[in-house]
């Protein structure tokens, strides 16, 4: 059986939710911290609560003036995990970045099956995401950060929270229900 | 225009400012920032009110653009216009109230024309003799110097400084990194640090973005010393002196177990970092590390070693020793030479309080420095 591909490039053309700089920005991230810890191809762990999938990841190595640019190692993560957690969304749940709206320090993506006619926020669900360069503990722990934070209603959900283990090479992914 | 066209130009302006800040340029970033907000703020009246998640969503949205754009009081009015509603759904009411207090904290800073590099820092001693919200002055007081230490030291690392044995950070250092104690919520004892930006940074034009991440770089060095091994201190500073600096300083930090049992550093930036916790355990793994590195000369091999517990009373590094008292005890009070390789801002904050001193013994009695930790 042929490992489907993690569809990391191009993001712009099938995220609307996305510009075509900004996803050229990610996807640079994405490659400086790959390349941080592994040579590619690699295959990485696509996993939700119902399911598990092998992904193969490819990427170009980033040059020294991409790595001199993205020198900030929480920058790179951050937006590094922004790349993999939506192709992961994209490949396993069949999802796309549809809209994005500010917070104090940053920004949520919105994300909903791609054909929907999206008129308003009322039925996406709001993609959570983070990054690791850490161990499948701290994978783990971040899930479950932000599992609490929907239980606790501070969050704008119901929600998909991704968390992408870098080292690891692990994306994982799970539903959370809010209380808005 | 529907909420959908308003949003989406919205969503461009703060895809085109998020690009603009990445590639530095902080003043295009604003402007762009400042048309999103306006986009966002025309996109909430053309919304059906019913959609509440959508206008909660939207409300934060356009505040928080305000925000970064640098216009705090539109976004402090546009935060309390809807908070002022019963429009909102939860989520966005604790969302709103969570930019007002950082509208309001800036606001301050402004009024006094102070400005923060990124990232804060949040201290808490717990366990012991602290309480909920409070704990003994004189603690709190080492803690905060040695913190306050740390972060100089790690500018000075950043900037590829030889190490400082003597005396404080250079006046050009102070001036333009001035780390700033805030308030912090009631935890066990909790204290936050911001270091100010420097009024300057263009005097340190070979090394300004790893100076310009000194929260993060203190946060990361900090976190190595804390681990059971020291690998990876060793990778992010190869500098052999810097790396025992470093060591010594954040033993000093933890808890011996007597008056308190644990300091927890973190980011509060970065909701989701690791809190990095140092206990008596740390404190070993950093003795073992401390004694693996400094094997004793061969010279002294025949001298006897001790561990000697008491107050440090009295020194002068410059002539090389240090004294220590034993209060309570019938015990003279003993000089301890050859201190050469401690630093000042290490042994400084140690004055007048209870120490452990590792010392060689001569065969004529006298005492040579080995090494120096605080017993608190």
């Amino acid at each position: 059986m042929t490992i489907p591909l993690l569809p990391l490039n191009d993001l712009a053309k099938r995220h609307p939710g996305l510009t075509p700089a900004l996803a050229e920005s990610y996807l640079e991230a994405a490659r400086v911290c790959l390349d941080r810890h592994h040579k590619p191809p690699q295959e990485f762990t696509l996993k939700n609560r119902a399911s598990e999938q092998q992904a193969l990841v490819e990427w170009e190595s980033p040059g020294e003036r991409s790595r001199r640019a993205w020198a900030n190692i929480n920058d790179a993560t951050r937006d590094g995990a922004y790349a993999c957690a939506l192709a992961a969304t994209e490949l396993s749940l069949g999802l796309f970045a549809i809209r994005r709206a500010e917070t104090l320090t940053g920004a949520d993506y919105y994300i909903a099956p791609s054909n929907n006619l999206i008129i308003d926020l009322e039925d996406c669900l709001r993609l959570e995401v983070s990054g690791t360069n850490l161990d499948i503990y701290e994978v783990q722990r971040r899930l479950n950060i932000k599992v609490k934070q929907a239980q606790e209603g501070k969050s704008n959900l119901p929600a998909l929270a991704a968390v992408v283990g870098f080292k690891v090479k692990l994306i994982s992914m799970r539903s959370v229900e809010g209380i808005s | 225009m529907s909420w959908i066209m308003h949003h989406s130009k919205s969503e461009e302006y703060a895809s085109q400012a998020q690009a603009a800040l990445k590639q530095g340029n902080e003043k295009s970033a604003v402007e762009f920032y400042r048309l999103a907000a306006k986009e966002e703020e025309l996109a909430i009246t053309k919304l059906d009110q019913s959609k509440t998640r959508t206008l909660g969503i939207t409300a934060v949205s356009a505040t928080s653009l305000w925000f970064k754009a640098h216009d705090l009081w539109q976004a402090e009015h546009v935060a309390h216009q809807w908070l002022a509603t019963d429009l909102l759904p939860t989520f966005s009411i604790n969302q709103l109230q969570i930019i007002l207090q950082a509208i309001w904290n800036e606001k301050n800073y402004q009024q006094v024309g102070i400005e923060f590099m990124k990232g804060e820092v949040l201290v808490s001693v717990g366990g012991g003799i602290v309480v909920p919200g409070g704990a003994p002055l004189d603690l709190i007081l080492r803690k905060v110097d040695e913190v306050r230490g740390l972060f100089y030291r790690t500018i000075e690392y950043l900037l590829n400084l030889p190490l400082r044995k003597r005396g404080v950070p250079s006046a050009d250092i102070q001036e333009q990194f001035r780390p700033w104690l805030l308030q912090a919520p009631l935890g066990s004892y909790q204290f936050a640090v911001r270091v100010q930006k420097p009024a300057q940074l263009s005097i340190f034009p070979d090394k300004t973005p790893e100076v310009e991440d000194v929260t993060q770089n203190f946060l990361k060095i900090v976190e190595a010393t804390a681990e059971e091994t020291h690998e990876e201190l060793e990778r992010i500073v190869p500098n052999p002196e810097y790396r025992e600096a470093f060591l010594k300083l954040t033993r000093n930090l933890s808890p011996t177990g007597k008056s308190f049992d644990r300091v927890e550093i973190k980011s509060t930036t970065d909701i989701e970092a690791r809190p990095i916790i140092f206990s008596p355990t740390s404190r070993q793994a950093i003795n073992k590390t401390l004694k693996e590195n400094k094997k004793p000369p061969k010279e002294v091999a025949e001298f006897k070693e001790e561990q000697l517990n008491g107050v440090l009373r009295a020194l002068h590094l410059d002539k090389d020793w240090i004294e220590i008292s034993f209060p309570g005890t019938d015990r003279e009070n003993i000089k301890i030479n050859q201190t050469g390789d401690i630093i000042d801002d290490l042994v400084g904050p140690m004055v007048n309080h209870r120490v452990i001193v590792d010392v060689f013994v001569q065969p004529d009695g006298k005492y040579l420095f080995r090494d120096i930790q605080s017993e608190e």
